[in-house]
């Protein structure tokens, strides 16, 4: 090969292949896109007199059933959906509440907008969800979430339970997704099995924009709240009882 | 007026230990890098609640000092003014290469290294700044390179129209950079104000940058640098502190007087290190002292001063860095108005970050880099003229001379640059 040629391939080389990588990462297809369709869109409702302070199935549950990372550091540990206690500000005795909270899924999604590789989207179901293998983990997302919903996978999650679901390398951020995969073979999330199995009952997902389906019943009839509903986020997950 | 440039000859035993002490430093930055992508980003100091840190802070410092010099490259072009004709070249490359070490912060600081070359450009989405902005900075950079070519090969027309669009575009590319932090729904990041004051604190570090590059280039080569011309780029730094701080100020009043945003401002201006930072940091050392030494006539005309001026701002405007990214992400969002989270497994108050050694040498590490890129600029690029003269253009700047060689006359102590 001699020097001139030597050039124009490595020019090639050099041109070609981040070329070649783009069309490959622009083809690429969505992960659980197949059952996405805007016949539905996907909400769910948290009944908070059912939901008993010291119960932890769904957590246990979503864990199970995502490979959701537990490193036994609050920094860095990761929680699809996670428990918290609130009360009245400066009022030690008032009442506490304990509810759980997860990703909103929300219609105007802060945390889609900022992608800058559209990694995290909003599905045509409305459900949002990142594609691990396309987020550049620039963490942007953990920025913009309004709710701390956001999570990283700061370090490599040595658990893998569930082999049917993958599990996430480092470096890439991650969130509930409605178990999108689940939702997408008729069963419901793990979390609303867990909580049904439990007995409790308190979690329910459905069709929002079917006025018939369970949820937008148990909206119509009773007083419900979504968590800072005055960002304008609009979150699909709503809480009877809050 | 010509002007002669000449490199460095850059034989010595210095330079040499110079390059190599850089290299090492960019070893360390690079090694740390390696162990990140290895082990996982939690080798920093960073957490689920605290997702960003130094990397960030040290992108928009980069960023800032890129358009603060450019500015002060582009007064020649755009107001045709002479005495900064000297200086044109060195800011503009000083511009192109602190663009670079932001870029490369913030390319180090991502998850998933391997996938930032492709998929930012595959999946471009317009409604994030964190897309929009490196377009703006590549454009930027290149630029910069065919400004630097304008000026070297001394195309008169074409420099002025060049230096104009950098101007310009540092402008867009400081305020894209405000709006990384301005447009997201956070507490205390969700102000207009602030692509205006990072653009103010960006021209007060990037002039107080010019004058200690020039000042200690100037003495270490040993060439003739007029007095005169380091009081003149005193004057302009002291104008940006003044800008600067007003902008900052009325920020910071805004989301105190503010009820929603009072209890967010009041912890980060009032309570714990953050306050130290502000009030110390960035308001006495880093704007008021510096201000009153540059206005001052006996020390703002006075070169020691003036270096040690730009000195304590550039400081003040790293503090003001700082506190644009971290209080608001160590400060809760409100997710409950009027109830407070008492018990959760994430950590749900505020929290504290603390740098991790990694982090520093990465930080470093780029710093060197670019530091080895200026260092080899000055020997194989004609940046450096042979001496820099003011030639008495203005009133204002014969004024000026006339002080400064009173100043000396009275304090035979003074130095001469
Ligand atoms: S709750 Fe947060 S992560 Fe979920 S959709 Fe809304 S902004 Fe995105
Ligand atoms: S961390 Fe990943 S999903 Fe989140 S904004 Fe960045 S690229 Fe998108």
């Amino acid at each position: 090969m001699d020097r001139r040629e030597f050039l124009k391939t490595g020019g090639l080389f050099l041109v070609g292949t981040p070329c070649v990588y783009g069309l490959m990462a622009m083809a690429a297809p969505r992960p659980h896109e197949a059952g996405a369709t805007d016949a539905r869109r996907w909400g769910m409702v948290i009944d908070l007199n059912r939901c008993p302070a010291d119960c932890s199935a769904c957590l246990e549950a979503c864990r199970r059933e995502n490979n959701v990372a537990v490193h036994g550091d609050r920094r860095w540990d990761i929680h699809w959906i996670r428990k918290v206690t609130i009360r009245k500000k400066h009022e030690a005795d008032a009442p506490t509440r304990t509810l759980p909270l997860l990703c909103n899924h929300c219609d105007h999604p802060p945390c889609a907008q900022v992608c800058p590789v559209q990694a995290t989207y909003k599905r045509a179901d409305g459900i949002v969800i990142v594609d691990h293998h396309r987020c550049i983990g620039c963490r942007y997302c953990l920025i913009a979430c309004p709710y701390n919903a956001r999570y990283f996978n700061y370090r490599e999650n040595d658990e893998w339970p569930n082999k049917a679901y993958p599990k996430r390398s480092h470096g890439v951020a991650e969130s509930c997704n409605f178990c999108a995969h689940r939702l997408d073979q008729g069963r419901p999330p793990a979390c609303v099995e867990a909580c049904r199995d439990s007995g409790a009952g308190a979690l329910k997902v459905g069709d929002l924009d079917d006025p018939d389906s369970e949820i937008s019943r148990l909206i119509a009839d009773n007083s419900v709240k979504r968590i800072r509903e005055d960002l304008g986020t609009e979150p699909k997950v709503y809480y009877i009882g809050l | 007026m010509e002007i002669d440039y000449e490199p460095i000859a850059g034989r010595s035993t210095g330079y040499y230990l110079l390059l190599t002490a850089l290299l090492v430093l960019v070893a360390a930055g690079v090694t740390a890098t390696v162990l990140m992508i290895a082990y996982g980003i939690h080798l920093s100091g960073m957490t689920n609640r605290v997702p960003w840190g130094l990397q960030i802070v040290m992108a928009i410092f980069y960023i800032g000092l890129s358009a603060g010099s450019l500015v002060v490259s582009g007064l020649y072009g755009i107001f045709g003014k002479l005495e900064y004709k000297p200086f044109a070249r060195i800011a503009a490359f000083l511009a192109m290469l602190f663009l670079i070490a932001g870029l490369l912060s913030i390319v180090t600081d991502q998850g998933r290294i391997d996938r930032v070359f492709v998929q930012p450009f595959a999946h471009f989405n317009a409604t994030s700044m964190f897309s929009i902005n490196p377009a703006l900075y590549m454009g930027h950079i290149m630029i910069c390179i065919f400004y630097m070519w304008a000026l070297f090969k001394e195309k008169g027309r074409l420099t002025k129209v060049t230096s104009v669009t950098v101007v310009l575009w540092a402008l867009c590319v400081h305020t894209g950079t405000g709006a990384i932090f301005a447009f997201t729904p956070r507490e205390l990041y969700n102000t207009a104000l602030l692509p205006p004051s990072f653009v103010a604190a960006a021209l007060s570090s990037g002039a107080a940058l010019m004058i200690l590059v020039l000042v200690s280039l100037f003495r270490i080569t040993r060439r003739h640098l007029d007095v005169a011309l380091v009081i003149w780029l005193g004057r302009l730094l002291a104008v940006f502190i003044i800008v600067a701080m007003y902008v900052i100020l009325i920020e910071n009043a805004h989301r105190f007087y503010l009820i929603e945003s009072r209890e967010a401002t009041s912890y980060y201006l009032f309570k714990g290190y953050h306050a130290v930072l502000f009030w110390g940091g960035l308001i006495v050392v880093g704007s008021v002292v510096p201000a009153v030494l540059l206005f001052r006539r006996r020390t703002g005309t006075s070169v020691p001063w003036i270096v040690f001026s730009s000195v304590l701002v550039v400081v003040g405007v790293l503090c003001e860095r700082y506190l644009i990214v971290l209080p608001g992400l160590e400060h809760p969002p409100n997710l409950f108005p009027g109830m407070e989270i008492i018990a959760s497994a994430l950590d749900e108050g505020i929290v504290t970050y603390s740098i991790s050694l990694l982090e520093i040498l990465q930080a470093l590490g780029v710093l060197s880099l670019i530091g080895f890129m200026f260092v080899l600029g000055l020997k194989y690029l004609p940046l450096l003229p042979t001496e820099a003269r003011a030639h008495g253009q203005s009133q204002m700047l014969k004024d000026l001379i006339a002080r400064a060689t009173a100043n000396a006359e009275a304090e035979p102590t003074s130095p001469a640059v």
